[in-house]
């Protein structure tokens, strides 16, 4: 079909664009209008003549010319400009951000939209790269399908491939005609092995993405960060040699949408469980229970959080969950990466140890009778891939060899499968932490095949370390970029708040001051954890005529700073929390603003927003009231000298006085909430000492608490209700608010079953209240550690909490469980959550202060915020733990102890012990518990472990909750390289 | 998440137009002069609507008669065929119809001179025969050339457009994609001037971009008046032409 085009004006023309969408099985012909404009820049700084057909944007500025007038050279000599396709984007977007290749490179409008389509996250970073690197990688968006010299109709009988592909090579060639007077190459860079014939046809120049790293004059260094596909390697080996093994095929589209739509397939996503990588699970909405999905054929190259499409198996396989321990690290070590010969014997010997675990596994099940379904993946609807941080295993290498070979990558997380890459510095990077990226998992490969990306340094050193867990944990840990850093304030480190608010200088500089309230008057103080730097809160109390107090809770006032819709902004949004290592704080927002600007430092004018209560004796609130204002701390204190000062009797000042009236306030809020049915629960958490000359740990404290950190604590516990319950009224659909669901049922009957048996308790769960009362009476009186045990168990069966915009769930559902308060949210700490910062924006709303930002009034815009936090957060915590356990690893190198630990988790082959002391839980092997492992018997219904010990052969029983001496140990696992604790039983 | 960047980095919206320009806008009068008084085929972007105007005529109901003025009614026949997928109902006495008939109403008394047709009636039917986003605008833009090809004394043109508000930028005459990705107001403008008959805000807007929004919204409108008068000319000198010759 010839479609129309009409001449609207110089440089304008309409055409239509007419495509097929199929939705719900039918086909709907679409017809959409098609502008083509011939103001359209190459954005090259050599050409002279787009500068003259540029038109400004709705801020009225000009598009910036970025592609360099002296780009890089090739090894030919000829200066060169790169023009890219989808696939190499999608395919190698890790090499496409490497400063050391790739600049000057042009992506097609019509790549990009497929990128767009096919990988948002791809699109994301695409998008970054193009917007922050202006002057060093130098990466542009040309839209070909609007430039009118670059558009192409779409022939008859041409698939749409093909005519993507067409519009591609037209964008090259119109690049290299435009360019040609300048003499700069444009390079077609594809791995599409039709577009590059017929580019080359056409007489363009064209590139497969090996041909042109091949070409860079650096390009030893980059070969190894080229993915790793199978449709490459298959030119050179040999298919039919490895073809012994193969995972089953996934089924058709077609297949699966036809049987999600008949309700025989199911979709969810994969969790694998964090002690057998083996074994994953899939929680479907209509099963009480996550259904199993047990061994590698059935997983079928599942990641960890993939999204997948599973089959249900038949009945007689359903099975109980694995009570052995597995992981990927310590699973076929002596496979051979090349896999090429030995295959079959290999096979032989996996198959067998695998059909022992099998047909254990099936005793158990039916002794126990705890059967449970179990499924099959059968295709994958989305990959979880991203990078991946782990290392070489020695054993995978042959260390003679100096060119090119496979190599095993161990990855940090056990549930994940090692990685297959190809690389030739294999002796360079054994003992190095590396990140690489998973590529593609054929189905005649055991393993997934992944590449190279770039090395961290070496093993346990720390910034290697670090740098791993933080990569792990997805947490953005570069330093801000320019963009970002241009939104603080110009006076940078010298802002100072206005003297005087009714100033008409200030105020002309910031109208909104005049709202402001002077509270520099009042006595504040602020009281955080000793040498902290980045202070959100301070507080306040003074006695009022009438016999109440007034109480002040003063919080950073982060959004003076950081306004909507700014660069600033976004980076906030998006890392969404600071992350707190045991050496390191990875800042949510740029060093100025944290710990200097919005910071509350004593004895300076700072911004704040004010929440002011009127409290009676007993701690109700008579009245609350909102403000921004201006404050003056007048101290700084950390925990334990807020303490001293209290319990000083001398001291009679009037700060002082203050500080006691809210220590006794406190305590009365904090009964209070316990008699709502707050929870106490415990985390086995540690505190590492560094020694502050050589910053090397040095011992391991369990975390004490005084009472001022109580005090603190309820405080802002009724600033972030007060401030919920507020922005819930002026914003009924989108007020961002904190949620913790009650824990179900099921997800304390092992705990209930495990405390039952052994020590005749049980934990009750009709409300929190009840909750709480039974783990106040889970004591053993022989052992005051035991009730510790229990909450940190209990703490393990919770829901965690999470954020979430008042519209996702309805009014009984925004209870906080744990603290027994029916709305809730966080509010107090904006430097380090973004959740607060959007709470301030939202109050400051609710008080008429400023207008509030579309993006906190948007559903959708709330939903998606909501959950990057919740991730980030989560990610956060786990990133802080993941430090905590490093340095704990540290601190025991240097001295091996026997140290008292509780059996926490019983397994077929080993018990699970964790060490108070430390903090640390660690798997005792049972062949390091017998000799004879063949006398060992596991009774899942008694949580019961039996083995001869040592010498004297005589059978020694391990209960679940038993209390064990341990040798407590670091060890370097020779495969993984992973430092972890080893403890072994005295 | 959309499937299609809605406005580029690079300043470019889906279709391809940049953020202060206007669709297609092609019109003629007088389409159907047998069938009615007044008439006009409109099409903007791809909304493409047909306009009859009856009138002034006797009111077919007395109780309908009004002794100071003429009574204006306007009914909108969207078709069932006029979007992408087949609609199942005529849309004829849905809510949002009748609230865009009422929006029509109350936007034209103001500007046609009633009083000088006392006791008659002036229907105005609408036929959308497909649509592509900002259809009130389009609506009005096709009434006011019915109007004036059926000789109703009137002030002056009232022009129409939409414009959404995507993020920080706003963006002038959307076709359905970008409508349905953010939220939009209709403007109906009077003539060259600032006033405006219709303001319709259905979607939230922050109050300190309205102003932006406002602004090049009535910037549309008057280049939309533009184009109108551009074709009502041409085609006046027509008429003129073949009377003369």
């Amino acid at each position: 079909m010839v479609l129309q085009r009409k001449r609207l004006a110089d440089g304008l023309t309409v055409t239509q664009k007419v495509f097929v969408r199929s939705r719900n099985g039918g086909a709907t012909k679409i017809v959409r209008e098609h502008y083509l404009r011939r103001d359209i820049p190459c954005l090259s700084k050599a050409c002279k003549k787009c500068i003259n057909i540029v038109v400004p944007d709705a801020k009225n500025e000009l598009p910036t010319f970025v592609l360099s007038e002296n780009p890089a050279k090739l090894a030919n000599g000829s200066r060169h400009y790169v023009v890219l396709d989808a696939n190499i984007v999608l395919q190698a977007i890790d090499l496409l951000e490497n400063p050391a290749c790739f600049s000057d490179v042009i992506i097609p409008q019509i790549a990009l939209d497929e990128i767009r389509n096919k990988s948002y996250p791809i699109y994301t970073r695409l998008r970054t790269l193009c917007r922050d690197s202006d002057d060093t990688k130098r990466v542009i968006v040309f839209h070909n399908e609007f430039s009118e010299e670059t558009f192409v109709e779409r022939l008859q009988g041409e698939s749409i491939n093909d005519r993507n592909d067409r519009a591609i090579r037209r964008t090259c060639s119109w690049y290299a005609q435009h360019l040609k007077e300048y003499a700069i190459n444009v390079l077609l860079v594809t791995n599409d092995r039709g577009n590059l014939e017929h580019a080359i046809k056409e007489g363009l120049n064209a590139k497969s993405l090996a041909d042109y790293v091949e070409l860079l004059s650096n390009s030893d260094d980059i070969k190894d960060a080229l993915p790793n596909l199978e449709t490459f390697r298959s030119k050179d080996k040999d298919l039919e040699a490895r073809s012994e093994f193969k995972f089953p095929d996934y089924y058709s589209t077609a297949r699966i949408m036809g049987g999600i739509k008949s309700g025989v397939l199911y979709q969810g996503s994969v969790q694998i469980s964090e002690y057998n990588f083996l074994e994953g699970s899939v929680s479907l909405p209509n099963f009480s229970k996550p259904v199993l999905i047990l061994g590698q054929k059935n997983l079928n190259r599942a990641f960890n959080g993939d999204q997948v499409v599973v089959e249900l198996l038949p009945q007689v396989e359903w099975k109980a969950p694995s009570t052995v321990v597995l992981d990927s690290e310590h699973f076929d070590v002596n496979d051979n990466p090349d896999g090429d010969e030995g295959q079959t014997v290999e096979e032989e010997t996996i198959s067998d140890k695998q059909r022992r675990l099998l047909v254990q596994d099936a005793i158990r099940t039916q002794k126990s009778g705890k059967v449970q379904p179990t499924a099959r993946v059968v295709s994958i609807t989305r990959r979880s891939w991203r990078q991946y941080v782990g290392q070489i295993a020695p054993t995978s290498i042959d260390l003679q060899n100096g060119g090119t070979q496979n190599a095993f990558v161990v990855l940090m997380d056990k549930s994940l499968p090692k990685i297959r890459i190809r690389t030739r510095r294999a002796k360079e990077l054994l003992g190095k932490r590396i990140v690489v990226t998973v590529d593609s998992w054929p189905d005649t490969y055991k393993y997934p095949l992944g590449h190279f990306v770039r090395e961290l340094g070496d093993v346990e050193s720390v910034e290697a370390e670090t740098e791993a867990l933080l990569l792990e944990h997805d947490v953005e840990y570069r330093p801000f970029s320019k963009k970002v850093l241009e939104c603080l304030p110009a006076d940078g480190d010298e802002w100072k708040a206005p003297e005087d608010l009714s100033d008409p200088e200030a105020i002309s500089k910031d109208p909104l001051l005049p709202k402001r309230r002077d509270l520099r008057d009042k006595l504040i103080c602020s009281i955080d954890p000793p040498g902290c730097v980045d202070i959100d809160d301070a507080l306040h109390a003074k006695q009022l005529p009438n016999g109440n107090w007034e109480i002040g809770v003063h919080i950073a006032d982060v959004t003076h700073f950081v306004k909507a819709n700014t660069p600033l902004d976004a980076e906030g949004a998006s890392r969404s929390t600071s992350v707190y290592l045991v050496d390191k704080r990875i800042d949510m927002l740029p060093m100025l603003l944290g710990t200097n600007l919005c910071s509350l430092k004593p004895y300076v004018d700072r911004f704040a927003f004010s929440i002011l209560w009127e409290l009676d004796g007993d701690a109700n609130i008579v009245n609350v009231d909102f403000t921004k204002s201006v404050i003056k701390s007048r101290e700084a204190f950390s925990y334990e000298r807020a303490q001293l000062r209290i319990d000083d009797p001398n001291q009679k000042d009037e700060l002082t006085e203050g500080m006691r009236a809210l220590l006794q306030l406190s305590i009365k809020l904090k009964q209070k909430r316990l008699d709502a049915g707050a929870l106490n629960l415990a985390s086995p958490e540690v505190k590492v000492h560094m020694d502050s000359e050589t910053s090397d740990p040095g011992e391991v404290e369990i975390k004490k608490l005084l009472a001022t950190n109580s005090l603190v604590e309820e405080f802002m516990l009724l600033a972030n209700q007060s401030v919920a319950r507020k922005i819930y009224d002026a914003f009924p659909q989108t007020a961002m608010l904190r949620r913790h669901a009650a824990p179900p049922a099921t997800n304390f009957e092992i705990l209930n079953e495990m405390l039952q048996l052994r020590k005749g308790m049980s934990i009750s769960l009709e409300s929190s209240k009840a909750l709480a009362a039974s783990l106040d009476r889970c004591v053993d009186p022989n052992d005051p550690y035991f009730n510790t045990l229990v909450r940190i168990a209990s703490t393990r069966c919770m829901m965690a909490a999470q954020y979430f915009y008042s519209g996702a769930y309805s009014y009984a559902d925004y209870r906080h469980y744990g603290l027994a308060v029916g709305i809730y949210t966080h509010f107090t700490s904006p430097i380090r959550r973004y959740c607060d910062v959007v709470a301030h924006r939202q109050l400051a709303a609710a008080i008429g202060y400023e207008p509030l930002d579309l993006s906190h009034r948007d559903k959708s815009k709330m939903e998606f915020m909501c959950r990057n936090m919740n991730k980030k957060h989560r990610n956060a915590q786990f990133a802080g733990r993941a430090s905590i356990e490093y340095y704990v690893g540290q601190v025991m190198r240097n001295n091996e102890s026997e140290e008292i630990g509780y059996v926490i988790r019983v397994f077929h082959n080993g018990i699970v012990v964790l060490v108070p002391k430390f903090g640390v839980e660690g798997l005792i092997r049972l062949e390091n518990l017998t000799d004879d492992e063949q006398s060992a018997e596991f009774r899942a219904e008694e949580f019961k472990l039996s083995f001869k010990q040592g010498a004297s052969k005589e059978m020694k029983d391990i209960y679940i909750f038993d209390k064990v001496n341990v040798q407590v140990k670091s060890i370097l696992d020779p495969v993984t390289s992973k430092r972890k604790a080893q403890l072994l039983l005295k | 998440m959309s499937r299609l960047e809605i406005y580029s980095p690079e300043g470019l919206r889906v279709d391809g137009r940049r953020w202060n320009e206007l669709r297609r806008l092609d019109c003629s009068i007088n389409t159907h002069a047998n069938a009615s008084d007044g008439s006009s085929y409109l099409e903007q972007g791809n909304n493409k609507i047909i306009t009859l105007v009856n009138g002034p005529q006797e009111p077919k109901l007395r109780s309908q008669t009004n002794v100071n003025k003429a009574t204006l009614s306007v009914a909108v026949n969207i078709t069932r065929f006029s979007k992408v997928e087949r609609s199942k109902s005529s849309h004829r006495n849905e809510r949002r119809v009748l609230e865009m008939q009422t929006a029509l109403v109350r936007t034209f008394e103001k500007n046609l001179l009633l009083h000088l047709y006392p006791r008659t009636q002036i229907d105005i039917q609408i036929h959308v025969l497909q649509q592509d986003g900002g259809l009130m605008g389009s609506l009005i833009n096709g009434i006011t050339l019915a109007l004036i090809d059926a000789g109703i004394a009137m002030y002056d043109y009232i022009s129409g457009v939409s414009i959404g508000l995507y993020d920080t930028t706003p963006l002038l005459d959307l076709n359905t994609v970008e409508e349905s990705a953010m939220s939009s107001v209709t403007l109906g403008v009077m003539g060259k001037t600032e006033k405006l008959s219709l303001l319709l805000v259905e979607d939230k807007i922050p109050l300190d971009r309205m102003e932006s929004v406002l602004a090049i919204g009535i910037a549309g409108a008057h280049r939309i008046r533009e184009l109108m008068d551009k074709e009502l000319r041409k085609h006046g000198e027509r008429r003129f032409a073949n009377i003369s010759s």
